[in-house]
């Protein structure tokens, strides 16, 4: 049995039609008007985006609703009618929610109504944009026409690409030949030949070097933003990704970190001002000791208590450091300021490129511990934990002792992070440390990959390089977020750059010497993917 | 005496799972405890590889009282669990459950020798030692999780029902490797619902039922006793 094609393009119509009307009442149609606007080089810089980059908006809409309707039905020899068809009748549907949300809102604002009392985002501009600028019924109308009209040419020729043999042939020998080039035994000679990688290196630490002098303050502070929370994503990995037990207060770590450094070197409220290096060292080893003290207790109990109490450890310390009764000790709701900068040999060595540099290399420090340990005997013992606790303990592993290894690095690695962040801001507060700080590097880390260095740096750069670049969804963040995780979820449940067990490496090599390569084929097969096998 | 066990009690809470048994492991030996769903049999084995604790009672290994030993340690001293429902870590590769299953041993060129010593008694994982160990079949997992246990050298290996949804087949291909591991000198403790393939092999066995042993003898004596017929052998 197969569905009519009109009952799918009313489905998908439906759905896009709830998405649109939910876009318009937050307010994220002029949003994404706005982001056109942007991408195409107009950016609006006042007040609202040009009519053109909304009905553009409207258009994709269209587009996107009308491919994905015509996406089913794709065989027989009515295929063609049949996704044309719900293409059409998808848009129809779309549309006419569109259009009715439309005239309400148009009908509404006509009247001298201002509905921003009930919807935030619902200005009358909005409204008036969303209907063409038109009135109720003309605006109502265009939409409608604007949404099946769009919806029905894209899956006309989302159809006509997909039959289409030429197309096709097309597709599949530009897509061969990319796959050639990259899996060329050139590409992998190169790939794996000593010289090339240095060379790679040197280019890599070249433009490291070159760039923070050349691209200005802002880039500077955009990006070390993310190496911070790279910092971040990589310490969380490794009590998170690798022994898999889930942190939600990581924060806790990192506003540690922060306010130990902050109180050792600023001038308020103890005057201490000890130097950069050995603040730094101490903020790191409290952050440890913390992670270690909240493990004790826990970490030999199984199931989600450490991410319940961890989040609870953080709220407290936001609340206590929020606390007028600290405020003598930690500086109160209004935070510690003049932070101490860093310093090299006497001199002071704080501008903004030099901070970059600190940040970069503190990167590259951690990033070396955490490959250095993904490969490590503990760091095998922590996956094989994540894994199955009961047969890691019966292997020989010291369960207890693992998990609180891990939590006490990832601890102080936070409290790295929290240093240099305080540090480079010459401020910390309690605002600094809430738990969307957390949030964001879980879902970073999820984003990118869990278990995969790599994929942390995609992850960060992703989450918190775009959003700073992006400047005009930061309101949006949380849907995007939201979005952007189930999303994740649907299409690549291990992230991104998902992370690799290292597999096809380790006993080929000698397998070949030590051994009779006729009594095993499995030099052969170490290529084959699971289950082709056979 | 390899291992021997005396009034062994273990609560899971309230529930009295273990209501103190005596039993014993020879050198050597290939000994059985049979019994059905809930008698208590994986709570035994748990208990003796150290990750239940007994609230009383005295468990000796090589003459030295074990029963307040962390898992780790037991490890060490030369129990290996192969734990049931064929426990591997799936997301790893073959060679790396091997890895993990030498995890006491820190000499990177004895796990080398040992991995490749276990491949020669299961040709077929060194066939498989890339693949991701979740997609072998099940008797080749089963293969894995006994093959892990053999790489921490085990003189008493503990082995919670390797028959565990394997084919007819499959159980006396494990049974096989299981007593050619026993004649190379490694005592075994085995647990079963497969009471008859179990017996046939075992030279001694016991019967648990509700967490008391209400049974013993030699394989071949509860392989003809009436009551573990009607019970666990299907006859009439």
């Amino acid at each position: 049995m197969r569905t009519s094609p009109v009952r799918n393009g009313i489905q998908t119509g439906t759905i896009f039609g709830i998405i649109m009307v939910m876009m318009f009442l937050i307010g994220f149609t002029v949003i994404g008007a706005e982001l056109i606007g942007k991408i195409l080089g107009n950016p609006s810089i006042s007040g609202m985006p040009d009519l053109i980059y909304f009905v553009i908006f409207m258009i994709l809409v269209g587009v996107w609703c009308g491919v994905s309707a015509a996406k089913r039905p794709l065989y027989g020899p009515d295929s063609v009618k049949d996704a044309v068809l719900a293409g059409l009748s998808a848009g129809a549907i779309c549309g006419l929610c569109a259009a009715v949300t439309g005239f309400i809102f148009g009908s509404v604002a006509a009247n001298h109504i201002d509905v921003r009392a009930y919807l935030v985002s619902v200005s009358p501009e909005s409204i008036s944009m969303f209907t063409f600028n038109q009135n109720p019924t003309l605006g109502a109308l265009a939409l409608f026409g604007v949404m099946t009209l769009s919806s029905f040419l894209s899956a006309l020729v989302a159809v006509e690409v997909r039959t289409s043999q030429k197309i096709r042939t097309m597709i599949e020998n530009t897509s061969g030949s990319i796959s050639e080039t990259v899996h060329s035994q050139r590409i992998s000679d190169l790939l794996n030949n000593k010289y090339a990688r240095y060379g790679f290196y040197l280019i890599v630490a070249i433009a490291l070097i070159i760039l923070p002098r050349t691209w200005g303050g802002y880039w500077n502070y955009v990006f070390g933003t993310v190496g911070i929370y790279i910092i971040l994503g990589l310490g969380l990995n490794i009590i998170t990704g690798w022994a898999g037990q889930l942190v939600i207060g990581y924060v806790a770590f990192f506003a540690i970190g922060a306010y130990t450094f902050a109180l050792l070197t600023a001038p308020v409220p103890h005057n201490l001002l000890w130097n950069f290096w050995i603040a730094l060292a101490l903020g790191i080893v409290v952050a440890g000791i913390s992670g270690l003290l909240i493990g004790l207790p826990i970490l030999n109990l199984r199931g989600d208590y450490l991410a319940i109490v961890t989040l609870g450890f953080s709220e407290i310390i936001r609340i206590l450091l929020k606390s007028d009764l600290l405020t003598t000790f930690t500086g109160g709701p209004r935070g510690v300021h003049d932070v101490g900068g860093p310093t090299l040999f006497g001199s002071s060595f704080n501008t903004d490129v030099d901070f970059m540099y600190i940040i970069i290399i503190a990167v590259l420090v951690v990033s070396f511990l955490a490959y250095r340990l993904q490969n490590s005997h503990t760091g095998k013992a922590w996956v094989a934990i994540n894994l199955d606790e009961t047969v890691a303990r019966a292997t020989g592993i010291n369960a207890f002792v693992s998990k609180l290894l891990a939590l006490a690095l990832s601890a102080a690695i936070a409290g790295l992070a929290g240093a240099l962040f305080a540090s480079r801001n010459q401020f910390t507060g309690p605002d600094d440390h809430q738990l969307m700080v957390a949030i964001n590097v879980i879902c970073l880390v999820i984003v990118g990959g869990i278990g995969n260095i790599p994929g942390i740096f995609l992850g960060a750069f992703a989450l918190k390089g775009l959003p700073e670049i992006l400047r005009e969804i930061e309101n949006y963040r949380m849907l995007v977020f939201g979005i952007l995780l189930i999303v994740m979820m649907r299409l690549r449940p291990e992230g991104f750059l998902p992370a690799k067990r290292p597999v096809l490496e380790k006993f080929t090599a000698d397998q070949r010497s030590s051994t009779d390569p006729a009594s095993h084929p499995g030099n052969l097969e170490t290529n084959t993917p699971p289950g082709k096998g056979k | 005496m390899l291992l021997s066990i005396e009034n062994l009690q273990v609560y899971y809470g309230a529930i009295h799972a273990l209501q103190g048994i005596h039993f014993s492991v020879e050198k050597g030996e290939i000994v059985a405890l049979i019994g059905a769903n809930g008698a208590g049999k994986s709570t035994t084995l748990n208990t003796i590889s150290g990750i239940l604790r007994p609230r009383e009672g005295k468990i000796s290994f090589d003459g030295q009282e074990i029963q307040q030993t962390p898992p780790q340690d037991i490890v060490r001293k030369g129990i290996i669990q192969v734990p049931e429902g064929r426990k591997i870590f799936g997301r790893m590769a073959v060679w790396e459950n091997l890895e993990m299953g030498a995890y006491t041993q820190k000499d990177r060129a004895v796990i080398k020798r040992d991995v490749e010593s276990v491949f020669d008694r299961f040709p077929r994982l060194r066939e498989r030692r890339n693949q991701l160990s979740g997609t072998l079949s099940g008797g080749e997992q089963q293969m894995l999780a006994i093959a892990r246990g053999l790489m921490a050298h085990p003189t008493l290996l503990l082995l919670d029902e390797p028959s565990m949804g394997l084919s007819p087949l499959l159980v006396e291909q494990i049974f096989d490797i299981i007593q050619d591991i026993n004649e190379q000198g490694t005592s075994i403790l085995l647990v079963e619902q497969n009471a008859q393939m179990a017996l046939a092999i075992a030279d001694r066995a016991y019967v648990l039922e509700t967490g008391k042993i209400v049974m013993q003898g030699t394989g071949d004596d509860l392989l003809e006793d009436k009551s573990v017929i009607e019970a666990y052998l299907g006859g009439h």
